[in-house]
């Protein structure tokens, strides 16, 4: 049989307690938290916002070279925004075999 | 009774198995664990009813850590996932672990902190299992945003499947990548800087022990002394399965011994004073328990050798049963569902038949009054390894439905060469590191002793009856 002091009980029932707290308490914060919702129109999903996306992101896609991306946003700044994908063959460097590419990355 | 621990410890492990067992409302048993606790509170004075009542708690304790270890949270990703779809999810999130590329895929654990399902946006919590079908340089704390299909692991049905493995591990989905078009890299790092720093240590180490051994053999020894079994050919890991020396390729309590041994002595000689030797020897373990991925086998030796260290600190006797048990707790307390797990009660079920049948064994066979020393050593290797295999015996057979007649005379021949290559292999890594000149010294005795190992546990599997699939 153990013999424990009065201070061995003590924190036993300290530990003890603090734990039956503790997986009271963990469980009702998975059972009661909430899910954050939030709309977020700019990126759909595997495609991108041809008139939103940044320059970052189109180096991400590693389809264009950082000059070619930033030749993209120049043209697509100077007409405010594309109405159509067919416009991006009319940048330098862009042929028909990278629009294709091109094509499967974004959209309008 | 001196170990009040192993018996608190006994009880919080039947409430984890009763969960499995019985079906009750986590809030019955946390009214019931209530009343008990203020019972234990009114009956503190009488000493038979507190230790009834604190087992009891115990008891329950363990069953509430069960249960709620598989509630999930409401904003986990398993409830936002839509299965049998082939929806396309964005994840954000870090990388928990070290990446490590396996069967011609590169396998990590993101850990998600936002996902995207169409045009909706959610923080979320949890953890996927990556599977790459290409190789990429990717680190523990790397920011990455995922795009692709969740799926769910693979079950067949067995008691032991590829999916309760992973729930063990709190994982419950995995997504697998098949074009670099689907990771965005971050820029930002996440995750504690001390484990991005252990783990590139260890990726450092590795590349220290292939520099100088060739891959056969630095795959062995990255797997005594870093615990990375990765590279291991799946030839030589079969063998050793068979021979049941497997155990030799797991980080386990002897790494942990000679890390704190070898600590120690470098700080005896630069004259530090014993308490500062006990703390840094202990901060040691803990990097070396962090460098080695923190798995089931070096968390244990890590909690044992602490406790170890713990008492030396005080003065005090340590005791091996106490600081088993303290070790089987932390890790029950953390993750219940580590019960449940072969790799842990293959390692708490060795040392613990060690610990208990060698004494008894020794005794039995008078070892003590044997004069030959050599005959001595011998007689003492047979009898940890019997030991060793009687505790293990029954979990292998039952899981892996193999059972090995030639352990006992395998581990008696291989486990001092493991001893020699392990040590080996620390000074290699400690020459590689300080003086890689010197270091070609130890790198061809290594290999020699690695392939020495290999052909032994060879000839020893063809031996006829060697081994038993049922």
């Amino acid at each position: 049989m153990f013999n424990f002091t009065n201070e061995e009980k003590k924190v036993i029932l300290f530990i003890l307690g603090l734990a039956l707290c503790g997986l009271v308490l963990n469980n009702l914060v998975k059972v009661n938290c909430a899910v954050e919702r939030m709309v977020y129109p700019a990126i759909q999903l595997t495609k991108l916002d041809i008139n939103k996306v940044s320059l970052a992101e189109l180096v991400a896609t590693k389809c264009v070279s950082m000059k070619l991306a930033q030749r993209i946003l120049e043209y697509r700044n100077s007409r405010k925004e594309l109405s159509s994908l067919e416009e991006l063959k009319e940048i330098k460097g862009i042929g028909d075999q990278r629009y294709e590419k091109l094509k499967g990355l974004f959209f309008i | 009774m001196k170990r009040p621990l192993v018996i608190l410890t006994v009880f919080y492990g039947l409430g984890i198995i009763f969960t499995s067992l019985m079906w009750i409302n986590f809030w019955i048993i946390t009214l019931i664990a209530g009343v008990i606790f203020v019972g234990l509170v009114l009956c503190r004075r009488k000493n038979g009813m507190f230790l009834i009542l604190v087992l009891f708690l115990a008891l329950l304790l363990g069953y509430l850590n069960m249960k709620n270890s598989w509630v999930l949270s409401n904003c986990h990703l398993c409830k936002l996932v839509v299965y049998k779809d082939n929806s396309m999810y964005r994840l954000d999130g870090f990388i928990a672990n070290q990446p490590e590329f396996k069967n011609n895929h590169l396998w990590f654990i993101l850990r998600v902190r936002q996902m995207q399902l169409n045009e909706l946006r959610y923080r979320c919590c949890g953890e996927v299992l990556v599977k790459m079908d290409f190789e990429q340089k990717f680190n523990y704390g790397d920011n990455l945003t995922l795009t692709g299909n969740l799926n769910r692991p693979p079950s067949f049905g067995n008691n032991q499947s590829y999916r309760d493995f992973l729930a063990r591990q709190n994982i419950y989905l995995i997504m697998p990548i098949k074009n670099k078009r689907q990771i965005i890299r971050q820029e930002k790092i996440s995750g504690a800087r001390l484990i991005r720093s252990c783990f590139g240590l260890r990726v450092y180490l590795e590349q220290v022990i292939s520099q100088y051994l060739s891959p056969v053999p630095s795959s062995i020894l990255a797997a005594m002394v870093l615990g990375q079994k990765r590279s291991i050919p799946w030839l030589v890991n079969d063998s050793m399965v068979k021979s049941g020396t497997v155990h030799i390729l797991v980080v386990s309590g002897f790494n942990v011994g000679i890390v704190a041994f070898v600590v120690n002595l470098l700080l005896k000689i630069l004259r530090f004073g014993r308490k500062v030797r006990i703390i840094l020897t202990a901060i040691c373990l803990l990097i070396y328990c962090l460098i080695t991925g923190a798995t089931n086998p070096v968390i244990r030796a890590t909690v044992m050798g602490l406790v170890f260290l713990a008492a030396y600190f005080v003065k005090r006797d340590p005791d091996i049963y106490n600081s088993l048990v303290s070790a089987a707790l932390f890790i029950l307390v953390i993750n219940p569902k580590q019960l449940f797990d072969i790799g842990f009660q293959l390692s708490f079920g060795s040392v613990l038949a060690i610990v208990y049948f060698y004494p008894k064994l020794k005794a039995l066979i008078h070892l003590e009054s044997c004069k030959i020393r050599m005959l001595k050593f011998i007689a003492e290797g047979c009898l940890v390894s019997l030991s060793a295999w009687m505790g293990t015996l029954l979990i292998i057979a039952l899981n892996f439905r193999i059972i090995s007649l030639v352990t006992v005379l395998a581990n008696i021949l291989i486990v001092p060469l493991a001893t020699l290559i392990t040590l080996c292999g620390f000074i290699l890594v400690l020459f590689g590191l300080i003086c890689p000149n010197l270091a070609h010294l130890f790198s061809l005795p290594t290999t020699t002793l690695i392939t020495l190992l290999l052909n032994i546990n060879a000839v020893l599997i063809k031996l006829p009856y060697a081994y038993i699939y049922f």
